[in-house]
């Protein structure tokens, strides 16, 4: 619809340069008819001023004299200068004209975008129901949790924090969270999830108060990648840019599977890593993927304490359990690659292609970058063979 | 394309709903156009091909119809709140009148950037459509270069500025909240000012076509003056109505404070003023041919430094400008291209140009060759007085310097003064040469009357600066000169009045406009001297219950009441009026404070009155001490004639339309032979 809009703009702005073409001009006035007109409009001024006694007769006569000069020369002049006028140079024009709509299609092809619709602020009512119902949800559940004489469940104050974080409260969002902060059973992930909406509130600024959220985060979980995040931004505000490029690159090599994460974390690297001349890092460097084995090495040491139908048994299980998650979580690309690859090590070619052909559906949708295009491609190509 | 659906569903039915795009791909085609029309008729002309320079005309009317199209699709967006459009976010609020919804259209940078290219392409069509009497080279010639202009605006809006740049997901409202700029006079503020900046570019372009053509007379200096005129009007009607508006709305009881956002609107008015005196001198004496293109092409300068100084945050601090480089350097770079490509094409075509008729050192053509110069220093002044700080913070790297007030008093008034002496005797002048003895003996009255009025004043008022004063007596003199020579011309009181009325009426319109122009710059000297000379001030701490005399009226303040708006509460003083005993009035300044926006407005109660206004505004406590408790800010002004600035300034703008409505000098004017003899002398 909207290209068709477009096509008849176009047409539109074709016509008004290719339309000379069909009108042969009528209105041609050429400097020699006007000039004089006008002096002959002021010789009549002259006249009428000689009649309301503006001038004096002497003057009216000068002046007479200087216009009737004036229109002689300019006579002379347009005599000389003169030349036929020529009406070829259609070429010309309907070159022009076919440029028109190629320059505005070739303009908007690179900074249009037809893919966002306009919404009139009447359209949004459901949308705005909807954020009213969330901060009316959000405001039931801070009364109950303030009103709660043991002080709340933390689950409840992490879910009130993250809702202000999504609703961008960050400050609000920080009081949730630090509620549980201060609670004996706060996570990692609590302190880093205050480090993320203290430093938001800031508009991006490490304040003190997040800098001490973040080293108990890192006390507490060491690979927080969140914590690790926030941790490396922390170090280059000070100006340790190098310390902090080191800090992500580090996290990154002890990833054992692509996680979404891993992408901010390329590409803050590389950001801050152009501040102090380091190489740029690519993501596929750093995702092992379905090259791993799908039990981690620590299953493997624990299973090898076990007799060969233990062991198998236990495989089994971790696989089963895997598989039944993601029935339940089909959309978990990375689960299906882990099973895929559980299956093949396992030595069960139809079900691991069944496994990995679900992960290339999901997976048709990530970027044509994504470094997991390529391990699948692999992996399946062997199961194929 | 407009849904009004109230569906649940907000994102069901999409398609229709694409007005942000098709402006923006309208406007696309518009720079299409325009870069058309920038080559093809110019080349005509020099080729002398009549189709080439035919196609401007088309190319004309299809640039204002794809410009109206983008900016009645940004206006859309304003109105429905499309908070999918960046600039609609940014400027505007689901809150807003609806009045200031499509205001904000031109509120923003981007917006009345498409507004100013909409100006620009409907000078371009009109020029196009009426201009069936101007020689097809030189109209093909002026719509070419009215078409770079386009082109440099319209890349300008399209690579660093786009009015349709797009937010998705929208947010869920929008950013602007600002109650100051919601006032009906700042709405119509930029349109005007605009049409009046926009309006010089078609002279402009006319001035540069000429040089390019290498010949300036009579008649173009007659085609290019209803456009001057009409420009000027325009701009003379926006910076009376944003002068209005500061001192209405701001709260600060100043109508003018030489701030530099006035001043680069100032300087292309007086420039041209200035040029449209000097295209006088052309039409009718072939003469001041440089001078005048000369003036057409600094007075869009300005006019294009008005708008982008304004726009690029230069003003504010060099600083502002360093944030935002590529909008910056685009702007230096157009202004570099067209300011110093028109200049140099103007050294060099210029010196080939005829000479024109002659004239002695006292004639008309002299008197209005002394209002050329002295005007161009006044702009001289205001322009060094503008840029100064910004050179000065440039070279000692951030230092700031304020060049205020006291420097453009001190500067620009004296420079001005003889101005306003030589336009008493200016239209005496005849063409040639002139008999000043002559003259100045038919002004002995006037200049008698002219000592006597200030006398007068001098006996009333309690003192003042001679300046003052001196500037008073060239006041009654011009007004009372103006008056006498349009008496002289009619021949009033020399006999019956029929033969007088018959002569008035006679008399051409642009005569009129010219009497009614100069004598509304008098009446507004009056407004200017009052409300600077004689305006008396009070800044105080009152309890209530407190009486303050100021200016011959006694105001009692009687306490201060929390008041609600629609959307603000309000401190609201009340102050009890009069005068030698008598009840004049209640006024009741407020303190608004606008609790979502987080900001205060000052409303501002004002006796108005043709011989001046009372005016009052109220503040918070300056401090909760003991010594104030129960105390507030009170500021009481009287300025008195300043009602005289804004009916002198009508009766500009009027005099401007009165001289464009003469028949003579309406777009495509020059009559044919034929229509001249068959004429009725009445006019």
């Amino acid at each position: 619809m909207i290209w068709l809009v477009f096509a008849a703009l176009s047409t539109i702005g074709l016509l008004f340069v290719g339309l000379p073409l069909r009108r042969r001009s009528e209105m041609t006035s050429v400097m020699a008819d006007t000039t004089p007109a006008v002096l002959l409009d002021q010789l009549d001024e002259v006249k009428r001023d000689l009649e309301r006694g503006v001038i004096s007769g002497a003057e009216a006569t000068a002046a007479e004299q200087e216009i009737k000069r004036r229109i002689l020369m300019q006579s002379r002049k347009t005599a000389q200068a003169t030349k036929e006028l020529t009406s070829g140079g259609r070429f010309a024009i309907v070159l022009s004209a076919m440029f028109v709509p190629a320059f505005a299609f070739g303009y908007y092809a690179v900074m249009g975008s037809p893919e966002i619709p306009g919404i009139a602020f009447s359209e949004r009512t459901a949308e705005r129901q909807e954020t009213a119902k969330v901060a009316d949800l959000t405001n039931q559940l801070y009364d109950r949790l303030t009103t709660d004489p043991s002080g709340g469940p933390s689950e409840g104050w992490m879910l009130l924090g993250q809702t202000y974080s999504r609703m961008g409260r960050f400050a609000d969002a920080a009081e949730a969270f630090g509620i549980v902060a201060k609670r004996p059973e706060a996570t990692s992930a609590v302190f880093s999830m205050l480090a993320e909406a203290l430093i938001s509130a800031e508009q991006g600024v490490v304040t003190p108060a997040a800098v001490t959220a973040i080293e108990h985060a890192m006390e507490l979980d060491p690979s927080n990648p969140a914590a690790v995040f926030y941790k490396a931004v922390a170090l280059r505000q000070k100006g340790d840019i190098a310390q902090a490029h080191d800090l992500l690159v580090r996290r990154l090599n002890n990833a054992d599977s692509f996680y979404p994460w891993m992408e901010s974390f390329v590409a803050e690297a590389n950001r801050i890593g152009t501040e102090i001349g380091r190489a740029p890092i690519s993501l596929a460097n750093f995702a092992p993927m379905v090259n791993a084995p799908g039990p981690t090495q620590e299953d493997i040491e624990n299973a090898q304490d076990l007799t060969v139908e233990e062991r198998q048994a236990f495989i089994m299980s971790m696989v089963e359990r895997l598989a039944a998650r993601l029935q339940d979580e089909p959309d978990d690309l990375d689960g299906w690659m882990r099973l895929g690859n559980a299956y093949s090590v396992l030595g069960d070619r139809e079900q691991a292609i069944v496994a990995l052909e679900r992960a290339e559906i999901l997976l048709s949708e990530a970027p044509q970058n994504d470094p997991r295009r390529q391990t699948l491609k692999e992996a399946l190509a062997r199961m194929r063979q | 394309m407009v849904r009004t659906a109230q569906s649940g569903e907000f994102i069901e039915g999409v398609d229709d709903q694409m007005t942000p795009e098709v402006g923006h791909f309208a406007l696309a085609l518009a720079l299409a156009l325009a870069l058309v029309q920038s080559v093809l008729p110019i080349l005509g002309a020099k080729r002398r091909n009549i189709l080439w320079m035919q196609s401007a005309r088309w190319s004309a009317f299809g640039q204002v119809l794809f410009v109206t199209v983008a900016f009645l699709a940004l206006m859309q967006a304003f109105i429905t709140s499309d908070f999918t459009v960046k600039n609609v976010v940014e400027n505007s609020n689901s809150l807003k009148p609806m009045l200031y919804k499509v205001a904000g259209t031109w509120g923003s940078h981007e917006g009345s950037l498409l507004l100013w290219t909409l100006i620009l392409t409907v000078f371009g069509a009109a020029v196009a459509l009426f201009g069936s009497n101007i020689p097809q080279a030189l109209k093909a010639r002026t719509l070419s270069v009215q078409a770079w202009i386009s082109v440099g605006f319209l890349t300008f809006m399209l690579f660093t500025s786009n009015p349709f740049d797009r937010v998705f997901p929208p947010p869920s409202d929008g950013q602007d909240l600002n109650p100051l700029l919601q006032d009906v006079g700042l709405a119509m503020h930029p349109p005007l000012l605009y049409f009046g900046y926009v309006g010089f570019s078609i002279v402009f372009s006319f001035a540069v076509a000429a040089l390019i053509e290498g010949r300036v007379d009579a008649a173009w200096a007659r085609w290019v003056r209803p456009w001057t005129l009409a420009a000027w009007m325009s701009l003379t009607a926006g910076i009376a109505l944003g002068s209005w508006w500061a001192y209405y709305e701001l709260g600060w009881g100043g109508w003018w404070f030489w701030d530099p956002v006035e001043n680069v609107s100032f300087m292309p008015w007086l420039m041209g003023t200035a040029l449209l005196h000097s295209a006088i001198v052309t039409e009718k004496r072939d003469a001041f041919k440089s001078w005048t293109i000369l003036l057409a092409i600094l007075t869009f300068s300005l006019s294009l430094l008005g708008t982008f100084v304004v726009r690029s945050g230069l003003l504010t601090s060099v600083h502002a400008f360093a944030v935002d480089p590529e909008r910056g350097l685009y702007i230096l770079g157009l202004l570099a291209v067209s300011i110093g490509g028109s200049l140099a094409l103007f050294a060099w075509r210029a010196p080939m140009m005829e000479p024109g008729g002659l004239f002695k050192p006292i004639s008309r053509e002299a008197g209005l060759l002394v209002n050329n110069l002295i005007l161009t220093t006044a702009t001289g002044v205001v322009l060094f007085g503008t840029l100064y700080p910004l050179f000065y913070e440039a070279m000692t790297g951030g230092e700031k310097l304020s060049v205020g007030p006291p420097f453009f008093n001190a500067a620009f008034i004296p420079v001005m003064l003889p101005l306003v002496f030589a336009m008493g005797c200016g239209p005496f002048l005849s063409w040639k040469r002139a008999d000043l003895p002559g003259v100045l003996q038919r002004l002995r009255f006037v200049a008698l009357l002219a000592v006597l009025g200030t006398l007068a004043v001098w006996y009333l008022a309690e003192g003042g600066p001679v300046l003052g004063y001196l500037s008073l007596m060239l006041a009654f003199w011009l007004f009372m000169a103006t008056v006498r020579e349009w008496t002289m011309r009619i021949k009033l009181f020399e006999g019956p009045v029929s033969t007088s009325w018959r002569r008035a009426s006679n008399l051409p319109r642009s005569a009129h406009g010219m009497t009614l122009a100069h004598a509304g710059l008098a009446v507004a000297m009056f407004g200017f001297i009052g409300s600077t000379v004689w305006k008396s001030e009070e800044i105080m701490f009152v309890q209530p219950g407190a009486d303050i005399s100021i200016g011959g009226f006694d105001v009692r303040f009687n306490g201060v009441e929390r008041v609600r708006g629609p959307n603000y509460f309000a401190d609201r003083g009340e102050l009890t009026v009069s005068r030698d005993g008598k009840y004049l009035t209640d006024l009741f300044p407020e303190r608004r404070t606008y609790p979502v926006a987080q900001s205060t407005t000052t409303e501002s109660a004002i006796r108005s009155t043709l011989a001046g206004d009372l005016y009052a505004s109220i503040a918070n406590p300056a401090s909760e001490d003991a010594s104030t408790q129960g105390a507030w800010t009170l500021r009481i002004l009287y300025e008195p004639l300043v009602n005289f600035i804004w009916i002198g300034s009508a009766m500009l703008v009027l005099g401007g339309g009165l001289s464009l409505s003469d028949r003579r000098l309406r777009v495509g004017a020059p009559r044919r032979k034929a229509a001249v003899t068959a004429r009725v002398p009445a006019e």
